[in-house]
């Protein structure tokens, strides 16, 4: 039965990585029963095991928790989990417009950081009402006064309530609850209406298909209806609907503010759109839920496997990952330094570094990913604009008119002691500066405006180096701008290493191309004879670097007691020869196509 | 009748060479237990006799260590023992070959060595500049060397080798007393080093081994190379002087025929051949390898075992003279990992080898279709000729067999 939609609660958790989102979560399970003491493993909603690792959530999980509040009702709870990364801005942004209400989640040792700011303007985007709770708080290092400080006068929000807590030890557990209950406004929506729910995740079940998280915004979905996605127009039959329980629990209805998820024999995640509109087939409405967006990969990358045998096997590893990740595209690619591998788009760097790992160790591939890249608007004379994301497929210079690269705004929290060094960080990273302002006597919130591929390229690293790890960024696009970009091409002995062509600023074009052929001498082994690495701008060399033939390669004895030794020497070399790449008649190992990413 | 050879392993030295990563430890002549080491081998050898079946007994070396060391009674024994042993399977002119140190080799030594039926001597004569016999750690000087040479061909041995070791920099004077990693160091020149090698032939040697100095970890050598102590030869100087050293040696007679290897027409060392040539070969003693191949070695057909003997030379006579076993490991080769043996050790000679043969004979496909891809490359480079089934590495691409080994693997 649907409940009451005056004892239905739908609230998220905003925090920064760290900062104890995933552990108030399993407190919050305990809190109201949903786990068993067997389960109360750390980070129950954490699935995956990469997600484990790294402490962030790339999938949301959404649970249905009762609690009996201290008022003697019982309420329905849904725990709305976001990822937590930027790169997964919109999903963050549709989940938590399923909510009426945030928990924001700052560690009082902390303060607030630029993600989680980003988070919470997201939030207040779609009215949520914002309960803030400092964390840790049972640690030495905290302190309660400056964080609320802080929070009230970055975001504007009245910390007097805020609730003090502990999610390891426990203490505040109960406030958050009873706040959850008391704050957060119950949803409002008529159950006998033509229903409108919104979709606000999506997963790839191997028994029932795509399956899709829903939050029914107004009318009633029931088990057996023929359902429409808007924005797809297709059509579906729910077979299935539940709520987990956290564990999977069958329902047959799901009435106004309620959250669960229907399967209907939907066949891939890429036809389930995030932000999407579920509304009856039958009598469908005409007026979607707002906000909903294409979600379009930012950083494209080649991803090759090592062992050209690999193929199939990364194809198939490909299909099953984007069944999961509709954010994620792929489609076959070439190249004669690497042979055959896929060109995938991901949201941006995190989101590729997750694939790649997943790649690596779920599926047990060796691959080799090449320098990621922006998508490039390649204006050409005759007016036409073209979108380039590969470098090696840049049209001929005298064909181009001329070059638009994407321009994020990135928003950088950091101590006002490292504002100096960040700054000239953003400037050598070709930024323009859009405002400094102080969120506190001692914390800064720098705002520049920067090439995306500059922010790609290493700025993460830097910028942690810079502020001694201090420096916390977020970033979002804010369109394209025209650039004097070129490519760089890397040759070996006159071969291009197609897979590192860059496009670079102008400007940076000597110096990249200059320390790149300084790190491939040191990493292209010495051959039996002498390789001329050379950077250039079309047939233009600017650097040129030498690898000198090897003179001698030869065991000087071998003898009955030498054999085993160094026949096991030579298997050994023969097997590191598999994972190099031939280039024209130069091997190249697979370090070398990872360099390109790390010129300091 | 497949030949077979027998390696005899003699584990002691008056002193350890820094460089040396062959297994001996250092010993006064009088602490050496002669006989009761050749007991042991004799009991050993017992245990092993069925390797002989259906084999010729070709050729037996005694390496160590210093084998002339050894009380000559005392080799003469397990050589005897050897010789009853493959009694019946034995070839007329069995090669016998002892190592010399020249610090324990004279005339008379020499001759005691022939007496008991030793018929060719390789001589540790390294080189014959004093510095670097010094760094070398050698207990004798440069006319010590070229003595013992002379002495084993006047005692009338009718085959003697000389060893040289080049590619060796030696830390100039003025780079102190404790040399760092990029301090001057010394060089022989390739000119330098082809005079040597000149004066070392003309005593009469009918075979020279001329090694460029390894870098072995695990010797003493090879610590201080770790820790950046030791002088390091320039690559380019050490592959000019290998063909320095060719050319000296070719105009004295000596042709080069194996790697690091020289010899009169004839004089080749049979029992390295062998070797190189994938036969089989018993080991005998501490640490000794043995690769015996076949039924004989309770292998399926085109397998083959390999063995070592226990190192410690104490723990290898209690158990050998207990009749127990004195085996340490052992490595079944299968026909793939026998073959690559062959092409790894087969390029080594001038001659090259019969690769479809050979893989014929282990049981395994000569021509892979990667191999085949490689050997192509190979040859287009220059760096392999296939003549029918045998396929050879040039001269002047000798200096890079590993490399062309590896890629045919």
């Amino acid at each position: 039965m649907p409940a009451d939609p005056k004892l239905i609660r739908n609230f998220s958790i905003i925090a920064h990585i760290d900062h104890g989102k995933s552990t108030l979560a399993d407190r919050i399970l305990e809190a109201t029963g949903a786990l068993s003491e067997r389960e109360k493993q750390d980070q129950f909603l954490d699935k995956m095991e990469i997600e484990r690792e790294r402490g962030i959530t790339i999938k949301a999980q959404n649970v249905r928790l009762e609690y009996a509040a201290s008022d003697g009702q019982k309420y329905r709870l849904h725990l709305i989990d976001t990822p937590g990364h930027v790169d997964f801005n919109y999903e963050v942004s549709r989940s938590l417009s399923a909510c009426e209400g945030a928990l924001l989640v700052v560690d009082a040792s902390q303060g607030v950081e630029a993600q989680t700011l980003a988070n919470v303007f997201l939030a207040l985007d779609n009215n949520l009402e914002i309960i803030p709770v400092l964390n840790k708080i049972d640690l030495p290092s905290a302190d309660v006064d400056r964080t609320k400080r802080e929070i009230e006068d970055v975001i504007g929000l009245d910390c007097s309530n805020a609730i003090l807590a502990s999610a390891k030890t426990g203490i505040g557990i109960k406030d958050i609850l009873e706040a959850v209950v008391a704050r957060v406004p119950p949803p409002k929506g008529d159950a006998s209406v033509t229903p409108r729910a919104l979709i606000f995740d999506s997963w790839y079940d191997s028994y029932r298909g795509a399956v899709v998280m829903v939050r029914v915004v107004e009318g009633t979905l029931r088990k057996g209806q023929k359902v429409r996605f808007l924005a797809t127009g297709r059509d579906y039959e729910i077979t299935e609907m539940g709520v987990f329980a956290p564990h999977a629990t069958p329902i047959t209805e799901l009435g106004p503010g309620e959250v669960g998820f229907i399967a209907g024999n939907i066949k891939s995640v890429t036809d389930t759109k995030i932000g999407d509109t579920v509304t009856d087939a039958v009598h469908p409405t005409t007026v979607a839920l707002p906000g909903f967006k294409e979600v379009k990969p930012m950083v494209f990358a080649g991803i090759f496997p090592t062992d050209s045998a690999q193929y199939e096997d990364l194809r198939d590893a490909l299909s099953k990952l984007q069944m999961n990740d509709a954010a994620f595209v792929y489609e076959p690619d070439t190249s004669e330094a690497l042979g055959f591998g896929f060109r995938c788009g991901f949201l941006g760097l995190l989101h590729m570094e997750i694939i790649q790992e997943r790649l690596e160790r779920e599926y047990n591939l060796d691959l080799i990913t090449t320098a990621p890249s922006v998508v490039y608007h390649v204006y050409m004379n005759s007016g036409e604009m073209k979108p380039i994301e590969n470098p090696a497929r840049l049209p001929p210079t005298q064909h181009v008119d001329h070059l638009e690269e994407p321009i994020y705004r990135v928003t950088i929290h950091v101590p006002s002691s490292y504002v100096g060094a960040v700054l000239a960080l953003c400037q050598d990273r070709r930024g323009e500066q859009k405002s400094l302002q102080y969120a506190s006597s001692d914390r800064v919130i720098i705002t520049y405006d920067m090439p995306l591929s500059e922010v790609l390229f290493d700025f993460h690293d830097k910028l942690k180096s810079v502020s001694r790890g201090y420096a916390s960024m977020d970033y979002e696009l804010v369109g394209y701008r025209p650039a004097d970009l070129v490519k760089l091409d890397m040759l070996v002995n006159g071969d291009p290493l197609d897979a590192l062509s860059v496009i670079v600023h102008k400007e940076k074009a000597f110096q990249r191309g200059r320390d790149l052929a300084v790190k491939l001498k040191d990493i292209v082994p010495r051959q039996q004879y002498e390789v001329a690495i050379q950077a250039a701008i079309g047939s233009k060399v600017i650097a040129r670097t030498t690898v000198k033939a090897m003179r001698k390669d030869v065991t000087a004895k071998c003898y009955g007691g030498d054999i085993s030794r160094k026949r096991k020497l030579l298997e050994k070399q023969k097997e590191g020869k598999k994972r190099m790449k031939m280039v024209g008649s130069v091997e190249i190992p697979q370090e070398a196509f990872l360099a390109i990413l790390k010129v300091d | 009748m497949e030949p077979i050879g027998v390696y005899v392993h003699f584990p002691w030295c008056l002193k350890k060479c820094p460089y040396c990563d062959f297994v001996s430890f250092a010993k006064e002549r009088d602490g050496i237990e002669h006989e009761r080491y050749a007991d042991a081998i004799l009991a050993e050898l017992d245990r092993r006799a069925g390797a002989f079946e259906g084999r010729t007994l070709a050729t037996v070396f005694f390496g160590g260590g210093t084998p002339s060391l050894w009380a000559p009674q005392a080799l003469g024994r397990v050589l005897a023992g050897i010789r009853a042993a493959a009694a019946r399977h034995a070839g007329d002119d069995v090669e016998v070959t002892v190592e010399c140190n020249p610090s324990s080799l004279d005339e008379d030594r020499a001759r005691a060595l022939v007496d008991v039926g030793v018929n060719r001597l390789s001589v540790g004569v390294q080189g014959l500049e004093p510095e670097r016999l010094r760094f070398l750690g050698r207990l004798h000087d440069a006319e010590g060397g070229l003595e013992a040479v002379r002495a084993a061909l006047r005692a009338g041995v009718p085959r003697v080798s000389a060893d040289l070791i080049y590619g060796v920099a030696v830390p100039a004077k003025e780079a102190g007393p404790k040399y760092l990693a990029g301090g001057p160091t010394q060089e022989q020149s390739p000119s330098e080093a082809a005079a040597e090698a000149r004066r070392v032939a003309e005593t009469g040697v009918t075979h020279v081994s001329a090694y460029s100095l390894t870098i072995e970890p695990g010797t003493q050598f090879g610590e201080l190379s770790r820790r950046g102590r030791l002088p390091i030869a320039n690559e380019d100087g050490v592959a000019e002087t290998f063909f320095a050293i060719e050319e000296a040696l070719g105009a004295a007679g000596l042709g080069h025929y194996e790697i690091s290897n020289y010899a009169r027409e004839g004089h080749e060392a049979r029992h390295n051949l062998g070797y190189w040539r994938g036969h089989d070969y018993v080991g005998l003693g501490c640490a000794a390898f043995g690769t015996v191949s076949g039924k004989g070695a309770g292998q399926h057909e085109g397998s083959a075992l390999r063995y070592r003997n226990v190192i410690d030379p104490a723990r290898y006579m209690r158990a050998a003279l207990a009749g127990e076993a004195e085996v340490e490991s052992e490595e079944p080769l299968d026909p793939e990992t026998r073959l690559r043996e062959r092409i790894m050790l087969g390029l080594r000679l001038r001659e090259g080898f019969d690769l479809e043969r050979s893989a014929a004979e282990v049981g395994a496909e000569a021509w892979t279709p990667s191999r085949r891809q490689a050997a192509e490359r190979l040859v287009k480079r220059g760096k392999l000729t296939i003549e029918g089934g045998t396929i050879r590495v040039p001269r002047n691409a000798w200096v890079l067999a590993d490399g062309i080994a590896a890629e045919l693997f």
